[in-house]
C-alpha cells in the first residue's frame, strides 16, 4: 500500500511502500511541484530505484529553476539505499 | 526450505512477489536489514525482466533458499531477449546533479548489495541467481 498528499503548508508526505507498480501515482504528485518544499519519508517503509528516479528527476527539474527538495525522516534503510545511490549529494536530507 | 513460485511477468505481479518473500523471511527469522535488502533486489531483477525481455505472456519464477551464512535468490524468465548485463554502463553516483542523468540505478543497487550476481542465458530462458551474505 502507498500513499502520497500534500499538506497544507506544502510539505509532500508518503506512506507505504513506493515501488515500480506504484510510482506512477506519486509522479502525480511531483510532477505539481514548482518551488522548494519539504518531503517527509516518516511513513515511508521502502522504495526501489523507480521512486529514487522520480525524486531525481523532480529535483533535477528544480535545481535547474534554483529550487529544491528537502527530504527529512528517512528510516535507516531508505536512508542506506540513498547513499548508494549517491544522493547524498543531490539532496539535502535532514 | 527453498520456497518456488511463479508471477504473471507484469508490474502488477509486485505485490504478490513481496508477499512471497515476507512469507519465507518471516518462516527464516531473517532480520530486518536483510529483508529490506533482498525485497529491492528481487523488485530491481523483476521489473528489469518486465521492462526490457519480450515474451509478456510468460511468467518468471522466483527460488529463495537460505543457509547459515546466506540467501539465494534466482529468478527464471522463461522468454527473454538477449541481455549482457556487462553492456549496462556503470552509474557515476559521486557525479554533480548538474552531470547526472535519471536512470540506471536499478543494477547499480543490486551489486552493490548482493555478494554475487551471475547471468545465465540459454536459448531464451534467462536465469538470474544472487547470494546475499547475512554476516555483514
Amino acid at each position: 500500500m502507498f500513499g502520497i498528499s500534500k499538506t497544507e503548508d506544502g510539505r509532500i508526505s508518503m506512506s507505504g511502500r513506493l515501488d515500480a507498480a506504484q510510482v506512477e501515482r506519486a509522479r502525480e504528485v511531483f510532477d505539481l511541484i514548482q518551488t522548494s518544499c519539504d518531503v517527509d519519508f516518516e511513513e515511508l517503509a521502502y522504495i526501489s530505484s523507480a521512486g529514487l528516479g522520480l525524486l531525481f528527476a523532480t529535483q533535477k527539474r528544480l535545481v535547474d529553476a534554483g529550487e529544491g527538495l528537502r527530504l527529512i525522516n528517512l528510516n535507516p534503510h531508505i536512508r542506506e539505499v540513498f547513499q548508494i545511490a549517491g544522493f547524498d549529494n543531490v539532496f539535502e536530507i535532514a | 526450505m527453498i520456497a518456488k513460485r511463479s508471477f504473471a511477468k507484469s508490474l502488477g505481479s509486485l505485490d504478490g512477489v513481496f508477499d512471497f518473500l515476507q512469507e519465507f523471511t518471516d518462516e527464516e527469522a531473517i532480520a530486518e536489514k536483510y529483508v529490506f535488502a533482498i525485497n529491492l533486489v528481487v523488485e530491481e531483477l523483476f521489473t528489469n525482466m518486465v521492462k526490457y525481455s519480450g515474451g509478456a505472456d510468460h511468467q518468471i519464477a522466483i527460488s529463495i533458499d537460505k543457509n547459515d551464512h546466506q540467501v539465494m535468490l534466482q529468478l527464471t524468465d522463461f522468454d527473454s531477449d538477449p541481455f549482457d548485463p556487462e553492456s549496462v554502463s556503470a552509474v557515476d553516483v559521486s557525479a554533480p546533479i548538474e552531470q547526472r542523468q535519471p536512470g540506471g540505478l536499478g543494477l547499480h543497487i543490486v551489486r552493490t548489495l548482493v555478494d554475487d550476481l551471475e547471468y545465465e542465458l540459454d536459448e531464451r530462458k534467462l536465469t538470474i541467481s544472487v547470494r546475499k551474505s547475512l554476516e555483514n
